[in-house]
């Protein structure tokens, strides 16, 4: 298990290492820069700016202290907020994207079983339907309409909910029903269709025959297949949601990180880019790793240290 | 299904617990009783006055020299001040500064400055605070992007570009309270120019032990209406009331709650329900809104306009530029496209620059760019002929991307296909790209947009006299030029007037860009929201806001 720990560490720094190398030659090949302005300053305030930014640098000067920047976990500040470091936006934003994205899974994935599994015990039946009508509202509904629409109702004309901004737990709350619909229906087809199948298995058949009773049967024997699919899109939904989504974030006014994801990039704030990719991949890396490492507790056939040979 | 219902009965449960504890408050919600539902706020928060805006987003820098935004210097501008601060009716008043004198030669203006103005912290205001600033200003290791405001002071541009050391700058404490500054020449609208935050003091003593004093809402000294009581950064601001402000009796508000909402139609909704006294009005929601009670419509100095390059086929012929021009109804595009009350412009000026005899730029001037597709047609044939075009060349318009900006750009496609019987292809870039391919001259056709930064139609003028970085249009007229340096030059009011009317008539007969529309601001306010004052020119002006029922 060790020994498949430290080689997947060394895959995943190889990986984060080719992601920060393709980020930064797509950065530095991108038209424009942090410094352009409506109105131009002078000269030297331009040279000493890119002084200041190491922008006079050489590419591959760039590049190394990029690098540097990475290992040591200090991306300097940014050009755009001067006053800020890169360390303090993600300090900052993260913390409070990755409550609100906490919340937003618990929520989704809960629902999204309950919801699966009542589909597929009443298969063809009304409540199958009903859950998957709401699957697929709730899969093509984009999530930004959604959130607007609940304004609308809880705010504007109920006055029952504050609109937007983020000091209480109550400003959570439509925040929370507008992220999580989506992955929420794409759990709950999920668990709906492997559950289909699960149920159909002769070990099932087995079971029942045995004389279990059926709640026990659908929790002991049947859930914990039918999850297998659903970890593994819960681990990628993760890595999205906890580090922020720009349009929720937005539209609700979260001071989360999800805005630095874009807006670093309309303003070319290359230390912004450099921290938010590397922090974000290595999110979804470390993600990717822990799904792998579920399999192998929910399911004794995945044994890792095969894998790891791959 | 249980536990789903389970979820949905808590839910419920929740919402009437929320329910409840609104109405018993006393907060009504719902719309027309904004008034009352306001008194019970005000009187829950032991009577005082709070005042709710949105600033968009973080402010970029408190730092004065530095910030350079409307989302830092609306906010600054109501923490702090300079030696002058624009009254009601949009001329500078005295401020920090109680009382000035300008020497013969208009170059040397010598500020008194208030024996009890004074920082939040109880320091007081000194000259040396604005030589200290002002030189941060002007200092190339500053990089401000404002630095260019500093250039009317005498050594400002030869330090700040590298040639000249900071003992040049002409900018000298006198005594404690005496500040005094040289010009480079008599420049009639400094007073105006000294208003605007890039131009306010930084108490030296604090700046030097913290020079990140402005960063955090504990080490940020005031010295304007209000002080910074809280600052939690990208989600709000609270303002309290600086009680050692000189003039804080005129002040009523006892707070101001910046929420940070980068949404408009967030921030409608949020005015609707509420939780915001002030608003902006969502773009698509324009024809609705619009004409509506509370709705507040104030200029703003500025314009959006097309720029011609006059490097590249066809617009290096005047009369084509002026064809295209004069094929463009301004007043469609204000009336059916922006929908946002805007006034179309039919000259570069917007108007509210008052000239020495009291009237309007814009009217003295008249207008000089008026749509006429007959004129533009002949005008067309002409410069064609003149060029020996048959078929015109391929005319590409490049607008950067914005669902506003492209449906101007589709109505003006439109109408050169219908006045002028030519195609011409649309582009649009993100605005980085796009900013670098105009200041380049790659752009054919492109949009571009001016905001006043001071209280003179100079500021605009000067942006085309030839090699200038706002020219962007390959343009360069020796005429022209020699207006523009000669206006600068001028003491004679009078004449500096006639030459800049004389420029804007070139623009026009030369046509490197052409007009669209003036700026606008547009916001609603909560019937209880008095007197906040916007300018033409300037920044947002709460010092004599009020909430009042």
């Amino acid at each position: 298990m060790l020994g498949y720990i430290l080689k997947r560490f060394a895959i995943m720094a190889v990986t984060l290492w080719i992601i920060v190398t393709l980020t930064f030659v797509l950065m530095v090949t991108l038209p424009g820069s942090p410094l352009n302005e409506e109105r131009t300053t002078n000269e030297t305030v331009q040279a000493n700016l890119e002084a200041h930014y190491n922008l006079d640098e050489p590419y591959y000067i760039q590049y190394l202290l990029y690098i540097k920047s990475i290992v040591t976990f200090d991306f300097g500040p940014s050009i755009k907020q001067p006053t800020e470091s890169v360390n303090d936006l993600l300090g900052r934003g993260f913390p409070i994207s990755f409550e609100l994205g906490i919340v937003t899974i618990v929520v989704a994935v809960i629902s999204g079983i309950i919801l699966g599994i009542f589909a597929a015990l009443k298969h063809n039946g009304i409540i199958d339907y009903l859950a998957m009508t709401i699957a697929v509202l709730g899969i093509s509904i984009p999530n930004f309409v959604l959130a607007t629409m609940l304004i609308q109702v809880f705010a504007v004309y109920w006055g029952i909910l504050p609109a937007a901004t983020w000091s209480s737990p109550v400003h959570m709350i439509m925040p929370t029903i507008a992220l999580a619909t989506g992955p929420m229906a794409i759990i709950a087809r999920l668990t709906r269709s492997t559950m289909l199948e699960v149920l159909t298995q002769d070990y099932i058949k087995m079971a029942r025959a045995k004389g279990l009773k059926p709640w026990k049967v659908i929790i002991k024997h049947a859930l914990k297949n039918a999850l297998m699919p659903v970890v593994t899109i819960t681990g990628t939904l993760l890595a999205g949601i906890l580090t922020g989504t720009f349009v929720i974030e937005q539209i609700f006014g979260i001071p989360g990180m999800g805005k630095y994801f874009v807006e670093s990039i309309n303003q070319r704030d290359y230390p912004v880019i450099m921290g938010t990719t590397v922090f974000y991949s290595a999110f979804l890396i470390l993600m990717l790793f822990l799904v792998d490492v579920a399999y192998g507790l929910l399911d004794p056939r995945i044994k890792l240290h095969n894998k790891g040979g791959e | 299904m249980k536990k789903k219902s389970l979820w949905l009965i808590m839910f419920t449960a929740f919402m009437l617990v929320l329910a409840a504890c609104t109405t018993s408050t006393g907060n009504e919600g719902s719309e027309g009783e904004n008034s009352d539902s306001e008194a019970e706020a005000t009187e829950e928060n032991g009577g005082e006055k709070v005042l709710r805006m949105n600033n968009g987003e973080e402010p970029t820098s408190l730092n004065p020299p530095v910030g350079f935004d409307s989302v830092s210097w609306n906010v600054l501008n109501n923490l702090m001040e300079g030696l002058t601060r624009l009254g009601k009716d949009d001329m500078p008043q005295p401020a920090m500064a109680e009382d000035w004198e300008v020497s013969d030669d208009g170059k040397t203006y010598t500020f008194k400055l208030r024996e009890d103005a004074n920082w939040s912290n109880g320091d007081p205001v000194t000259a040396e605070d604005f030589v200290y600033a002002w030189k941060q200003l002007l200092n190339p290791e500053t990089g401000s992007s404002a630095a260019f405001l500093g250039y009317f002071i005498e050594g400002g541009e030869a330090y700040n570009s590298g040639n000249g050391s900071v003992d040049d700058v002409a900018v000298q404490a006198v005594d404690e309270k005496t500040f005094e500054v040289t010009l480079t020449s008599p420049t009639n609208y400094f007073l105006h120019v000294v208003s605007n935050p890039a131009f306010f003091p930084v108490n030296k003593e604090v700046a030097e032990e913290n020079p990140e004093w402005y960063a955090e809402a504990d080490s940020f000294v005031a010295n304007g209406p209000f002080k910074l009581e809280s600052w939690t950064h990208d989600k709000e601001m609270v303002f309290a009331k600086n009680e050692e402000y000189w003039d804080s009796d005129t002040v009523s508000l006892d707070k101001v709650h910046w929420a940070m909402v980068n949404d408009v139609n967030t921030e409608y909704q949020m005015f609707e329900s509420d939780e915001l006294d002030v608003t902006e009005i969502p773009s698509d929601m324009a024809d609705q809104l619009i004409d509506g009670d509370n709705v507040v419509i104030e200029e703003q100095a500025g314009l959006y306009f097309y720029r011609f390059n006059v490097t590249q086929e066809p617009f290096q012929n005047k009369k084509i530029r002026k064809a295209f021009a004069l094929a463009i109804n301004q007043e469609d595009i204000v009336n059916y496209v922006t929908k946002n009350k805007e006034k179309a412009a039919k000259a570069f000026v917007s108007p509210g620059f008052t000239t020495p005899s009291g009237e309007d730029f814009r009217d003295v001037n008249g207008d000089l760019v008026n749509f006429d597709p007959e004129r533009a047609k002949q005008l067309l044939e002409e410069g064609m002929e003149e060029e020996g075009y048959d078929e015109l060349p391929p005319v590409t318009l490049t607008y950067n991307t914005d669902e506003q900006h492209k449906a101007i750009a589709e109505t003006m496609q439109n109408m050169f296909s219908e006045n002028l019987g030519v195609d011409v292809e649309l582009a649009n870039t993100e605005w980085n790209v796009f900013l670098e391919d105009q200041k380049s001259l790659n752009l054919q056709f492109s949009r571009s947009s001016f905001i006043f930064d001071y209280g003179d139609p100079i500021n605009f003028l000067e942006s085309f006299v030839t090699d200038s970085s706002m020219n962007r249009t390959g343009w360069s007229n020796e005429a022209y030029d020699n207006l523009i340096s000669q206006a600068k030059q001028e003491t004679d009011e009078e004449k500096r007037w006639e030459m800049m009317y004389e420029a804007e008539k070139i623009l026009a007969e030369e046509m490197p860009i052409f007009p669209i529309h003036y700026y606008n601001q547009v916001y609603i306010y909560k019937d209880d929201v008095k007197d906040i004052v916007r300018h033409p020119v300037g920044y947002l002006e709460l010092k004599w806001a009020d909430i009042q029922q």
